[in-house]
């Protein structure tokens, strides 16, 4: 059986010649090989441990070097560091070209020197003596077959497992799973400015009616606000949100409802700030106008400079836009409305003939401009609010010289109506099913909101000339309309046919605009005081209650609680 | 200094305000006093397309001289050194794609979506194997694959590996290359591509995870032979059926074989079969019964295979980067995820409507559904199979090299005394 | 002896048979493949106006130097004194210390050509495709930076990883004799 006995026979002394050079080769390679592969995995990890953590570094210096810009030994610190990141970088990859290189050609030298080696020690084969094969095919088929039937177990247990892991249903979901709030919800918070729909009017019927900010009575908490701002508090849950802003910095705020702490501050920038000279506006608008707006899962805040950013409740911002700087004579002032996702940005600038403003519908969870709509008006001041008329929703906008109202589902005009002329501040209102709007100094509108197009001549219900407010805007329970001047003039009004039924001099200033918490009207002077007055026919003051600070915000309203913006503070007046 | 501030800023005030709010030119372009040109961006051309032709070109002569020096000139070296080019050429210097076991899912997906057309060499690199291999056995993985060339150059020291764990492991090759056509037919992904474990080896870079799965591979290799080809290449099933066809095949001996049983340990990849031992007649009735209830299994195997595999398209589904980002989007919505993702946010900035996106989304676990009948049918048939396949009689009288299972490395030739024998002769004769 | 025979033809008859089936199907493949076969390949691609700029690139290309750079559209660059993609957020100062810059390795480069403008040019060996700058001059700027795949740097593998992880699904095949999406100005 056995062929020739030839000279590698494993039993035979003479080894071939080169027999020992292979088997040095094969050492000496391997160990090279592994040296090679093993710095190799050490450059890697060096690159992801101790280069992240350079990077880091350096990311924390340039952090450091923000709030102190003119520190040169910084400076030159991190100009050091960037240097050494990148050096470092390059000389990585080098590196593992090279390594990549040399571990091949010492892995084939390995593998040419050990089959070298093994073909010198060759043995020929020496098969066994094996009578009969039978018993061990049968049983080499049955284990084979059994194998077989192994796996066929293991990939049924492995695709019943797959086929049985819960899955998302998309069918079931899509309408069930709504991405804004319901208006049982909008209702029970104060989403935006002047509470659910713009009206100031708050359904809670446990509002404080007593307080004393001095002795520090009634007063559930009061936090110092970084910056300064004149926009309102918005409340949504236990959060409440404010934004404020400096030349510099712009920011929004938000407190827990309960204890008034900070819980956490919101940046929006853009990379202007630091480098070009920030935009001027008039001192009494400031850079932070605009009231914040939340749909309960973010909130959106818009600044005089045209930045508008959105953060989740955790304070992560998850958007940031920039509208372009806003040509407004003032500052701009108009604050956010929220109608489901989108956030309705109110931009009007210079004069109608610029034909600069336009009206813009963000998408509230990814900034993404879902329509915006020229606008033939001049620069205004107001704020736009959603109303649901005729139970279809409108958006109704105040400019000089229109009043309009856009469908929020493209932003196409639903109707106009040219009754207002001059700076337009004061927002409108939608009570008794009239649109109420203001033109300061001068009159006060009512308009029938149908019809479609120019309905300025059929829709005007009634139109008083009279002391009207040039900044507060309006408040109605559905029967009579409050105006308050910003001398002081308290005016109420029929809201079916505008009749004045009384005015009275309340001798203070006033810049936040009144509400109406159930059959009480309450409105906040410039000095913090709170009048709070019996809603009626007649002019009936139940009592005033002092805070202590000039207040130039409109307060907002939770449950039992009432949330007012000072010049320094945020108060929350309650239990 | 300070009025050119000023200019500086008013300008870009001025810029600032005269665009809209998401236009693509925030800022005009620049009117140029000094007579400045624009630059316009480099456009590096991609590496010349008659090249490609040169890679079937080879392909085709490496198959052809492959073939002849396993069948006519039968030497191990001679097919060692094809081994070899083919590694440096196919491998290192082509970077090792595109590969005919990759090609499958391009010729899949041509097939299937009707917008995409597949290069000429894609599919002369998928066809040409094949008919070779109909004609001459498994030459292919001879001396010509290049992921065979790289796992046949380690191995140093060959364990066996018992005949029922072959059997078992084969069957991961069948679940892969039924996995494969499922997902690139539903363009969800070309899993083969993906994880290709010597792909990074070939271009000497990659991600660390398939290089600690090349490199466990490799180890493997070096004591089991060519692991990726015997139980995970998906190509290699196609071959084995058509190798079992082929005109011309692999023998140990150049003519007859003696039964000196040297041969029988010269397979490193457990490719021999010996003669078979005569079967009594209690053997055949009990084999009979057998066979029968495995026929009758067969269509059984079928159809709860094709049903199991219909059942998993909600996972399944998952490798299509649509239904991922459907299921994110829908999590986001419904508040049950934390944030949002890169894609999410961009698919959002994108306007679509989510009902749009969880209808395509619908779509493809559809389509994955009817995929996954055919996919769990073809596994429960190539269980059923291989379960018949190994209680069938075969008749065998000399030692010879299994079709299927034969790489034709060549390694066993030189085991044989006839060849000795006809390679004194033919040296003789010279 | 004659059944064996008959046997033996038989099996050889199916097995030829069978043969010929595999034969003529992989002909009736081809056949199929004529009727789609394109003449000219296709290499990948980046759309720059659906890429998000999320810094995949830099990361998942099989290259250990991504073969994605960032490219410059002039034609639609403002020259900007103070640019989006050069600048960090927040930079202490107008110049091109390193403190000041967005990109992570140095790779844009800027240049005064005359008041007010200055022109930035990308330098292909030091960029590693990670978006930043694109994402600075897409959000605030004029999105003149957009990222590209480099032909003589692709290996233009037949799945690409990058196109596999790409979030906004930008990544496109095309064809291979017009290989590049570049911004133009005139773009809607």
């Amino acid at each position: 059986m056995k062929s020739e006995h030839n000279d590698i026979s494993p039993h035979n002394q003479a080894m071939h010649p080169w027999y020992d050079t292979a088997v040095a080769t094969v050492i000496v390679s391997g160990a090279f090989s592994v040296v090679i592969f093993a710095l190799l995995a050490a450059n890697h990890f060096q690159r992801s441990v101790a280069d992240a953590k350079r990077e880091e570094q350096l990311e924390n210096l340039k952090t450091t070097l923000r709030s102190q810009p003119d520190n040169q030994q910084l400076i030159s610190q991190i100009r050091q560091l960037d240097l050494q990141i990148r050096q470092h970088r390059i000389r990585r990859h080098d590196f593992s070209r090279k390594g990549a290189y040399l571990l091949l050609a010492s892995v084939v030298t390995f593998l040419v020197a050990t089959k070298c080696a093994a073909t010198f020690r060759k043995k020929l084969p020496e098969p066994q003596l094996q009578p009969d094969r039978r018993d061990e095919q049968f049983r080499e088929a049955k284990y084979a077959r059994w194998a077989v039937a192994t796996g066929l177990v293991m990939l049924g247990f492995a695709a019943l497992l797959l086929a049985f892991m819960p899955a998302i249903d998309f069918s079931a979901g899509g309408a069930a799973v709504a991405s804004y709030p319901s208006d049982e919800e909008i209702n029970k918070n104060w989403p935006s400015f002047r509470g659910p729909g713009g009206l100031g009017v708050s359904a809670y019927t446990n509002i404080p009616a007593s307080w004393n900010g001095k002795t520090g009575e009634g007063i559930l908490w009061k936090t110092e606000l970084p910056l300064p701002g004149h926009n309102s508090p918005v409340v949504w849950g236990d959060r409440v949100f404010i934004s404020g802003a400096d030349p510099n910095n712009r920011e929004v705020y938000c407190f827990d409802a309960l204890s008034g702490t900070l819980l956490w501050t919101g940046a929006v920038g853009d990379p202007v700030s630091s480098g070009a000279e920030p935009i001027e506006v008039m001192e009494d608008t400031g850079y932070a106008a605009p009231t914040v707006v939340t749909d309960g899962r973010r909130v959106c805040a818009i600044f005089a400079t045209g930045d508008i950013g959105c953060f989740d409740f955790k304070g992560n911002r998850v958007w940031i836009r920039s509208l372009g700087i806003p040509d407004s004579a003032y500052g701009y002032a108009s604050s956010l409305a929220v109608y489901r996702n989108l956030v309705v940005v109110q931009y009007d600038q210079a004069s109608a003939e610029d034909g600069k403003s336009k009206v813009i519908a963000l998408d509230f969870f990814s900034g993404r401009t879902v329509w915006q709509t020229n606008r033939p008006v001049g620069g205004s001041w107001s704020s736009p609010i959603v109303a649901e008329i005729e139970s279809k929703p409108q958006i109704i906008t105040c400019g000089d010289p229109w009043v309009i109202a856009y469908d929020p589902a493209n932003g196409a005009e639903r109707w106009r109506v040219k009754c207002l002329s001059g700076d337009i501040a004061p927002s409108p209102i939608y009570a008794g099913g009239l649109i109420l709007v203001v033109e300061p100094d001068y009159k006060l509108v009512a308009i029938r909101p149908q019809g479609r197009g120019d309905i300025t001549d059929t829709a005007i219900a009634w139109s008083v000339e009279d002391i009207v407010p040039s900044i507060c805007s309006p408040v109605s329970d559905g029967e009579l309309i409050y105006l308050l001047t910003s001398d002081g003039l308290l005016c109420c009004h029929r809201l079916s046919d505008g009749t004045k039924l009384w005015e009275k001099e309340l001798e203070r200033n006033f810049l936040a605009s009144p509400s109406i918490v159930g059959d009480r009207l309450y409105l906040l002077s410039e000095k913090g005081v709170m009048f709070i007055l019996q809603v009626g026919v007649e002019y009936k003051e139940l009592t005033r209650c002092e805070l202590g600070e000039p207040c130039f915000a409109s307060p907002a309203f939770g449950n039992g609680r009432i949330y007012i913006r000072a010049t320094e503070h945020l108060y929350c007046i309650g239990k | 200094m300070a009025r050119s501030w000023y200019i500086t800023t008013g300008v870009a005030l001025l810029l600032g305000l005269s665009c809209a709010a998401s236009a693509v030119e925030r800022f005009p372009p620049p009117e140029f006093e000094t007579g400045y040109e624009l630059p316009s961006p480099t456009t590096p051309a991609p590496p010349h397309d008659a090249y490609e032709y040169v890679d079937a070109a080879v392909l085709l002569a490496a198959l052809g001289v492959s073939s002849y020096l396993v069948l006519k000139m039968r030497s191990r070296r001679a097919i060692f050194a094809l081994t070899v080019f083919s590694l440096l050429y196919f491998g290192f210097w082509r970077k090792g794609c595109v590969c005919p076991i990759g090609a499958i899912q391009n010729v899949v997906l041509s097939i299937s979506d009707p917008s995409y057309a597949v290069p000429v060499v894609v599919a002369l690199f998928f066809l040409l194997p094949l008919i070779f291999t109909l004609f001459f056995g498994r030459v292919f993985c001879a001396g010509v694959c290049p992921l065979g060339a790289i796992q046949d150059l380690v191995l140093l020291r060959p364990v066996s590996v018992p005949n029922w764990l072959e059997n078992a492991l084969r069957l991961l090759a069948y679940v892969y290359l039924g996995g494969a056509i499922l997902f690139a037919a539903t363009g969800s992904a070309f899993i083969i591509c993906q994880y290709d474990p010597f792909v990074a080896f070939f271009r000497l870079s990659g991600n660390l995870n398939i290089l600690v799965l090349g490199s466990s591979l490799l180890l493997i290799s070096v004591f089991i032979g060519r692991p990726y080809c015997r139980f995970l290449c998906p190509y290699g099933v196609i071959l084995r059926q058509l190798s079992r066809l082929s005109k011309w095949k692999v023998t140990i001996t150049p003519d007859e074989c003696v039964h000196c049983r040297l041969c029988e340990d010269s397979c490193p990849f457990g490719a021999i079969r010996e003669p078979t031992a005569d079967w009594s007649l209690r053997d055949y009735v009990i084999g009979k019964k057998r066979l029968a209830f495995l026929m009758v299994l067969l269509p059984v195997l079928i159809l709860a295979g094709g049903w199991a595999g219909s059942k998993m398209k909600n996972v399944t589904a998952r490798m299509h980067r649509t239904v991922r980002l459907a299921e994110r989007v829908y999590l986001e919505d419904a508040g049950q995820a934390e944030g949002t993702t890169d894609a999410s946010s961009a698919f959002r900035a994108t306007g679509k409507p989510t009902e749009e996106l969880y209808a395509e989304a619908s779509d493809i676990r559809a389509r994955l559904e009817r995929g996954g009948w055919l996919f769990g049918g073809f596994v429960g048939l190539v269980i059923g199979l291989q379960l018949i396949g190994l209680s069938v009689r075969r008749q065998r009288t000399d030692y010879e090299a299994d079709r299927a299972s034969c790489l034709a490395c060549g390694r066993c030739f030189e085991y044989c005394p006839k060849e000795h024998a006809r390679r004194k002769n033919s040296r003789k004769m010279v | 002896m004659a059944k064996d025979e008959h046997a033996l033809t038989r099996r050889h008859f199916l097995r030829d048979s069978v043969w010929g089936t595999c034969l003529a199907g992989l002909g009736a493949l081809t056949g199929v493949l004529i009727g789609k076969f394109r003449r000219t390949d296709t290499v990948w691609q980046i759309d720059p106006y659906t890429c998000v700029a999320c810094g995949n690139c830099a990361t998942y290309c099989v290259l250990e130097e991504s073969a994605v750079k960032c490219v410059h559209a002039s034609a639609i660059c403002g020259y900007c004194r103070i640019c989006f993609g050069f600048f960090g957020p927040e930079p202490v100062d107008i110049n091109e210390g390193a403190e000041n810059q967005l990109c992570p390795t140095g790779a844009i480069k800027r240049k005064f050509v005359e008041d007010p403008y200055y022109e930035y040019t990308i330098d292909e060996s030091l960029c590693i495709g990670c978006g930043k700058c694109v994402k600075g001059c897409n959000t605030f700027g004029n999105g003149s930076l957009f990222l590209q795949v480099r032909h003589d740097r692709c290996l233009n593998c037949n799945e690409c990883s990058i196109a596999a992880a790409c979030p906004s699904g930008a990544f496109k095949r095309v064809p291979a004799d017009q290989p590049y999406l570049l911004k133009r100005v005139d773009h809607a």
